[in-house]
């Protein structure tokens, strides 16, 4: 039956040999355009939508212009993004204020919105009302800068904006760069606006009204985006417009045809493949592999230090000087990141300020045994176990290793798979005792990390602690200007984490970009997406 | 004469429709309690981004109604159905309405695809096994159907991909409907195939015939055993009945024998079983939908079940439950013209 099947199919590859030799000029057109696979989908172009996916955020970046964006630089070879380093988007230079309370930008002369309009302050001041006023997700991004108000924002004139701050904030510049605050046409937003909907929301769902490198094409919510470029554009480095003529952004959700694509060509840029597949890719040398480690994110064992018997520290203790780190890092990601266990610590205090640190844990049975037997609990416990269908992949061959190791101290463990939705739901309940997870930081800092994943009573904080010292200092390193007291606190925060255990840092899992030999230009962004306005054909 | 049956036909078609809705609206009153009782909040799910705390949370929540009681959710649901709208589907961001629209002609395409070779290869097939019972060409086809019922679709599809597209080049990428680079057709019934013909464009034609056909054969190959198995039964039957002996003691023709006689009587229960394999294929070809990556509605439902939004869920379950309804009228009126006794009755 295969058989006959190919017959026709044959017969096919005369023609398309036919076609193709007679149609250079298609070839050409392949060249300047950026084929994109992914397993996730696009299914908004405002990345400030509740609900957006992590494709729609690297959409929305290529469609429109911040304020500011982020460097680059070199680490240990791959390019990253650099934290340090804010350049100029729509503003062609800013400044800060002597006491750091003012931030003045100055927006280029010659920039247009997709429609030829000219960008000015008033568009800004509209765009960044709308990220800290309307039901969108901006609010609580920008909320950790310090911008929370339209009071803020100020025109000073048509190509002079102003930001006040309440204090001297670190984060608010970096906040200007992340993925919300974009800067939307407000004549074009405005006229589209209901009295419903003042800040065009549902609109701008589906349309662009953008100054960006891209122009939609074709939006096809969960299945493709094709996007042209813009030809005015020249906010890229070189004063020149993006590289590719064309974006294709498309929907595959079978990771081996992923594969199978970027393989043979027919895609240029794959970043969701599975570690066994980047690996055999890798090794069979006809593509480029760029691996960064996400060190941006961690992936935890997360224990709910209120539910017994995980409010015990030195059963948190136990576990983790009982799980086989290095056998998991190699089932899991078969190597692919960067660990966070068998540190040395000389001192028994942390080597660095900077979150996550590694951490002097090692599998220990013996260790783990006295811990347990420190906790009342020698004769062991029973738990359950859970992840989420989404991580399966990784998260799945890990826990059959947890559960063998723990079973070696008597922790009996049931392992649950949930579909995501369910995981997210008892978490935010905070009825999972003990968990596999992962976090991520647009802006990664110490005091960022402890201040979101390590207090209060809410969501991000996986293991629930509640400890008064940590979330002190983590709130006073917020607005320490000197670095070195700030490395200082860093390492007081790193001590009591290590001292409390609340959730064991396992490891940071590399991001795997397969790309086509011609690619070039391919950078680690903080969203974890790729920004295609990077990119270039060789 | 014909037109009373045909009449008697359209009556019994239209009770039997009437009849159905009833279920139909238990159906639906069903998934949407279902959806709301099952563990997941989809407003939790879907507040994912990297800051986002109670307040995301509670705005997704009065975005899908969902801050109301769930009997005020369902009488706002029922009264929103009548006027033709499902809901939103905070996962493509779009209508549900417009999500199954612009999908369900994709999958029905690529259903009516398999089916269509599914029945060329099964009929001939479950005849040619009936004709030799116990034979080598029986057991060979036996084999083959066993073969094809357990290997599960996505290993089939995954197969196929990997010998016609990846080793011979021949297949093109299978991502979708379409090669990614050819321009659509305009849109008239959302069947590619038609739309392209429409359109007179050939070579586009071609190009969406090429998309169809592997994960086409993949489905088929799986539910050409059941039909095949049908028709080698009732053929047997039917071919040991008396008016087959009569036929062959009058000394009709071999063919006339199995074709005309033997297979309009058998046909009965393999049209029965196609209607059930085509409902079922339109609901479980998710499989082949996300190897293939083909837009259709099956892979669309899963995604919206994986993330527990509600509306397209609801959405799905009540399409199919219509198009279950509606292949049975047409198996209905189908059986009416196999066997004009059934419209007598």
């Amino acid at each position: 039956m295969r058989v006959r099947d190919c017959k026709p199919l044959l017969g096919l590859v005369a023609a398309v040999a036919l076609l193709l030799a007679v149609a250079p000029v298609k070839a050409q057109t392949r060249a300047e355009t950026l084929r994109y696979v992914t397993g996730a989908s696009v299914n908004t172009l405002d990345p400030n939508v509740p609900g957006s996916t992590r494709e729609a955020f690297a959409v929305s970046l290529s469609t429109y212009d911040r304020l500011v964006s982020f460097g680059r630089k070199q680490l240990n070879g791959k390019w990253v993004f650099d934290l340090d380093k804010i350049t100029g988007e729509l503003a062609e230079s800013y400044e800060v204020s002597p006491d750091r309370m003012k931030l003045t930008f100055h927006l280029r002369k010659d920039a247009k919105f997709q429609d030829g309009s000219p960008v000015t302050a008033e568009d800004v001041k509209w765009s960044l009302d709308r990220a800290v006023t309307a039901p969108v997700l901006g609010k609580a991004q920008l909320l950790t800068g310090s911008l929370t108000s339209a009071d803020q924002f100020k025109v000073i004139d048509p190509l002079t904006f102003e930001v006040t701050l309440p204090k001297p904030d670190k984060l608010a510049l970096p906040n200007l760069a992340t993925v919300y605050p974009i800067i939307i046409n407000s004549k074009v937003a405005k006229a589209n606006a209901t009295p419903d909907d003042p800040w065009a929301i549902n609109w701008l769902k589906e349309h662009t009204a953008g100054s960006g490198a891209y122009i939609i094409e074709t939006f096809k919510p969960g299945e493709q985006v094709i996007m042209k470029r813009n030809e005015a554009w020249n906010r890229g480095t070189p004063e020149k417009a993006a590289f590719f003529k064309r974006v294709i952004v498309q929907s595959v959700p079978e990771p081996a045809t992923r594969a199978n694509l970027v393989e043979r060509g027919d895609a240029d840029l794959v970043i969701d493949l599975q570690a066994s597949d980047v690996q055999s890719l890798e090794a069979k040398g006809t593509l480029k592999v760029i691996s960064t480690p996400q060190y941006n994110a961690v992936t935890f064992i997360s224990m709910n230090n209120r539910i017994p018997p995980f409010d015990n520290v030195n059963v948190r203790r136990a576990i983790a000087y009982a799980l086989p780190y290095d056998d998991m890092f190699k089932a899991a990601l078969f190597g692919r990141g960067t660990p966070l266990f068998g540190a040395e610590w000389p001192d028994g205090q942390p080597t660095s300020g900077a979150y996550p640190v590694a951490q002097p844990v090692k599998l220990d049975l013996e260790k783990a045994r006295g811990f347990l037997k420190a906790a009342g609990m020698p004769d062991g416990f029973s738990t359950t176990f859970s992840f989420n269908v989404g991580q399966a992949s990784t998260a799945e061959p890990m826990s059959a290793l947890v559960k063998e190791s723990l079973a070696k101290i008597n922790i009996k463990i049931d392992i649950q798979k949930m579909p995501d939705a369910q995981m997210s739901t008892q978490i935010n309940e905070k009825k999972l005792p003990f968990f596999t997870e992962g976090i991520v930081a647009w802006l990664p800092s110490t005091d960022y990390f402890y201040r979101n994943f390590y207090t209060g009573d809410q969501r991000w904080n996986y293991s629930s602690i509640n400890n008064p010292e940590l979330t002190a200092i983590a709130q006073e390193a917020r607005f320490e200007p000197d670095k070195a007291k700030y490395e200082q606190d860093g390492k007081k925060l790193n001590a009591i984490h290590f001292a409390e255990m609340p959730q064991i840092p396992l490891w940071q899992p590399s991001q795997d970009a397969v790309m086509a030999l011609s690619i070039e230009g391919y950078t680690y962004q903080f969203h974890r997406q790729v920004d295609y306005r990077d990119l270039s054909r060789k | 004469m014909i037109i009373t049956t045909l009449g008697a036909t359209v009556k019994r078609a239209v009770k039997r429709f009437l009849s159905s809705l009833p279920a139909l609206f238990g159906v639906l009153v069903f998934t949407f309690l279902l959806m709301r009782v099952l563990p997941g909040d989809p407003a939790v799910f879907f507040a994912s981004g990297p800051n986002a705390g109670k307040a995301e949370i509670e705005l997704i929540r009065k975005q899908m109604g969902l801050d109301k009681p769930v009997p005020q959710q369902l009488v706002y649901y029922l009264y929103d159905l009548g006027r033709g709208n499902l809901g939103n589907s905070i996962m493509t961001g779009q209508s549900v309405t417009k999500d199954l629209r612009d999908r369900l002609p994709a999958s029905l395409e690529l259903t009516f695809s398999a089916l269509l070779i599914a029945l060329v290869f099964a009929i001939p097939l479950g005849v040619l096994a009936a004709l030799r019972p116990g034979s080598l060409i029986d057991h060979g086809i036996r084999l083959f159907c066993a073969l094809g019922v357990c290997v599960p679709t996505f290993v089939s599809g995954l197969l196929l991909i990997y010998v016609f597209y990846y080793l011979l080049g021949i297949a093109p990428d299978p991502t979708g409907r379409i090669d990614i680079f050819t321009s659509l057709p305009p849109s008239r019934t959302g069947f590619l195939l038609v739309d392209f013909l429409l359109a007179g464009d050939v070579s586009g034609w071609w190009g969406a015939f090429k998309q169809l056909i592997l994960p086409a054969v993949t489905m088929a190959l799986f539910v050409i055993a059941p039909l095949a198995r049908i028709t080698r039964a009732s053929m047997l039957v039917s071919l040991g009945s008396d008016f087959v002996r009569t036929a062959r003691s009058v000394g009709l023709s071999w063919w006339r024998i199995v074709v005309t006689y033997a297979l309009r009587n058998a046909i009965l229960p393999v049209i029965t079983i196609a209607g059930i394999v085509f409902s079922t294929m339109l609901g479980a070809n998710v499989l082949v939908e996300k190897v293939f990556s083909w837009p259709g509605v099956a892979s669309y439902a899963l995604d919206a079940l994986l993330s527990s939004d509600y509306a397209p869920v609801q959405g799905f379950v009540l399409l199919m439950a219509s198009i279950f309804v509606i292949v049975n009228l047409v198996i209905d009126v189908l059986y009416g013209i196999a066997d004009p006794r059934v419209s007598v009755g």
